[in-house]
């Protein structure tokens, strides 16, 4: 793995505020096809670096439950590493594109409130993790790559 | 002399509305927008009281337009606020196009639904425009559709309250279903048919079949459910409280901003689920039946707006255009394309950071403090505008047997912009801040390593280089055709003298003035004596050769 564009990528997720909104990016990490380099190597890369916390979007998992983990690993001033086996719902959309455009979890009727906002702290931020090949064929919201700022290609 | 017959005096209204229109046509020395938008304050009695209060308000208006229509709405902002969201807006054409329609439906109720390209900043917009509104740091209520939208998430839902985490799974499980999605319409489509029934038996009604549809997924019987409005009556009914938080209430809550993004995603059923927004005469529906709650109203409070914004349908793959039917019950405008014009606009202002505040000192990475230097920020602008109208060229045409769609937004410049006061590559050469090198490594991650096309990345890399550094990038430069990259080298070079170089430089150029008097002397001197010694040269001529004197 390239480890030189591996910190460049975690610099621009930590240092860069676009102008005018000042929000942080979203980071996107993509698998393409025939690498050889493993997600949880990946992850323990970046952990090196920053306080980070893995989630496995997967079929095992519902939307609910990810953004409650969520929730709890920005109460805890972490990173996420969401890695995305299976195709993006609704609910969950809905919250990456607030975080994205916001940096805010926006969330109806949620811990007793009528709007829940919350604000992704400054030590927090999402990185993603899926293959070219998912992105491509399986995800179906097809703006996806609009989410994220950076853009780490691991081959 | 004008014929006194014709002269008109004119209403303070009607100056009043003049220099309104001054203000909103306002425009700085070198023709930047300045208007747009215009802050007053107003003396008003209240017919209750008797008591005179100031009331804020905001002017909007397109100040491209010779004549433009300009909207007049009460705001909670304070001036100074009102200001600080006006430089935090690129002042292009279609930046308030795209405001004056949102001022002109929002005073009129009418449900607004932009369609345009992602560049065009509509998301950013009614941001802006609730900041506008309400205050510095208000955001509006966000809903963003996809294929997968449901409607209970935008009208409302019957959720089971399950202890365990078994049961939830169950439920999840159970919801996630096709056929449960069916069933659950069917609910409603009963209780909707009931007509005889009192809101009571509907709700009896309700229960009933929800505890039917527990059992079928395996949960107990004796479940209690909670009853969970979704996006659209929330906005109807809500409060905003003194300390910023929410609240609801369905008969008598003010309402608030909605701002419905990617509708073109949405399937029918969605669409046909908000085509229950469309009142009377154009505007917003006064309020709404929920049958999912036994057909009890939600009111629309004064502040409730619905704003759609979708992106054109070749912006998405097997998509049509927006369903005709939402069409007619909005104010719905189709913008083109973000102009070169505005794209060029947008790169200065990002490159010459007039949009935020600039860092006081110089953060770490940072080899030339580029914020400080617009006839820098000018050129990178000009190269990235550029680059950016050609991959977006190249994107529209479709990737080689791709799903995804990257359109470009003008975000991907901000990043650029804003990664590049402090993720630096220095020339090992000249020890200097290396541009170009920088720039091309900042696009990579912002704009190739999104691309699945190896070619196209290929190409745009050769493209990219061919900008930077070849033959037909060259453009012309204070007399000379140059490169940009030997631009960016000129203009790095110049920037990064020091104030101490400065002042050695001109230190140091004043010298070599001394010296070359000096020289000068010496040569006038050498002259008179060899003039002296000739004796062709008449004696007169000598003598007054020997009064010069030289200082």
């Amino acid at each position: 793995m390239e480890g030189e564009k591996l910190n460049t990528f975690i610099r621009l997720l930590q240092r860069v505020r676009k102008q005018p909104s000042q929000t942080f990016d979203l980071g996107l990490i993509v698998k393409e096809l025939g690498s050889r380099v493993e997600v949880g190597e990946v992850f323990e890369e970046i952990k090196r670096t920053v306080n980070i916390e893995r989630i496995v979007y997967d079929e095992t998992i519902f939307d609910e439950d990810t953004i409650d983990k969520i929730v709890d690993t920005f109460q805890k001033n972490k990173w996420v590493f969401l890695e995305i086996k299976k195709d993006i719902g609704s609910f969950l959309l809905n919250q990456l594109k607030h975080l994205a455009n916001h940096n805010f979890l926006q969330l109806i009727d949620y811990q007793g409130k009528d709007i829940f906002d919350m604000k992704m702290p400054e030590n927090s931020r999402l990185v993603i993790f899926a293959e070219r090949d998912f992105i491509e064929n399986k995800i179906s919201y097809p703006h996806f790559y609009r989410l994220f700022g950076p853009t780490l290609s691991l081959k | 002399m004008p014929n006194p017959e014709t002269i008109r005096f004119k209403s303070q209204e009607e100056l009043k509305e003049e220099e309104i229109e001054r203000k909103i046509k306002e425009r700085g020395r070198e023709g930047e927008i300045l208007g747009g938008i215009v802050f007053e304050e107003e003396k008003v009695v209240d017919p209750e009281t008797k008591e005179e209060k100031t009331k804020r308000y905001i002017y909007i208006g397109n100040p491209y337009e010779e004549r433009p229509i300009i909207t007049k709405l009460e705001t909670d902002a304070s001036r100074e606020e009102i200001e600080a969201i006006k430089r935090e807006i690129i002042p292009m054409r279609e930046s308030f196009e795209i405001l004056e329609a949102m001022a002109r439906t929002y005073k009129h109720r009418q449900p607004l639904l932009i369609e345009g390209s992602t560049a065009i900043g509509k998301t950013y917009l009614a941001d802006k425009f609730t900041e506008l509104l309400y205050g510095r740091g208000v955001k509006l209520l966000d809903f963003y559709c996809s294929g997968q939208t449901d409607v209970s998430e935008l009208m409302a839902k019957w959720v089971p309250k399950v202890e365990t985490e078994d049961e939830k799974k169950k439920w999840n499980e159970f919801l996630e279903l096709a056929e449960t999605q069916v069933k659950l319409s069917q609910i409603a489509q009963e209780v909707e048919q009931a007509e005889r029934l009192s809101q009571e038996q509907k709700l009896a009604l309700i229960h009933t079949r929800l505890q039917e549809l527990a059992k079928s997924a395996g949960l107990s019987e004796k479940n209690q459910w909670r009853f969970q409005y979704g996006a659209v009556p929330k906005a109807m009914g809500l409060i905003r409280n003194s300390d910023g938080s929410f609240s609801f209430n369905e008969q008598k809550g003010m309402g608030f901003t909605l701002h419905i993004e990617e509708v073109g995603l949405a399937e029918p059923q969605v669409i046909n689920a908000l085509l229950k927004l469309r009142g009377k005469r154009g505007q917003l529906a006064e309020e709404i039946q929920i049958w999912e709650n036994g057909g009890r109203k939600v009111k629309a409070g004064p502040k409730f707006w619905v704003f759609f914004s979708t992106n054109p349908p070749e912006e998405y793959l097997a998509r049509n255009e927006v369903d005709p039917a939402l069409a007619r019950g909005v104010v719905f405008i189709r913008m083109g394309e973000l102009s070169e014009e505005s794209l060029r606009l947008a790169a200065d202002y990002y490159f010459s950071y007039k949009l935020g505040e600039k860092p006081k000192e110089k953060p770490e990475g940072c080899i030339l403090d580029i914020y400080n230097h617009p006839e820098i920020g000018r050129e990178i602008a000009k190269v990235i505008a550029a680059f950016h109208n050609d991959l977006n060229k190249e994107l529209k045409k479709g990737e080689k047997g791709r799903q995804q769609r990257i359109p470009l937004t003008l975000d991907d410049m901000a990043r650029v912009a804003d990664a590049l006061i402090d993720t630096q590559v220095r020339n090992k050469e000249t020890g200097l801040l290396d541009l170009t090198e920088s720039l091309k490594k900042l696009i990579h991650f912002y704009y190739f390593d999104r691309l699945a096309d190896q070619d196209l990345k290929e190409t745009m890399k050769t493209n990219l280089n061919e900008l930077l550094e070849g033959v037909t990038g060259k453009i012309e430069f204070e007399g000379k055709v140059l490169t940009r990259k030997e631009i960016f080298d000129i203009l790095v070079e110049r920037a990064s003298i020091t104030e101490e170089e400065k002042k050695r430089l001109e230190q140091e150029e004043i010298e070599r003035k001394r010296r070359e008097l000096e020289q000068a002397k010496h040569d006038a001197e050498d002259a008179i004596m060899s003039a002296l010694q000739n004796p062709n040269i008449p004696k007169e001529i000598k003598e007054r050769l020997r009064e010069i004197k030289l200082e």
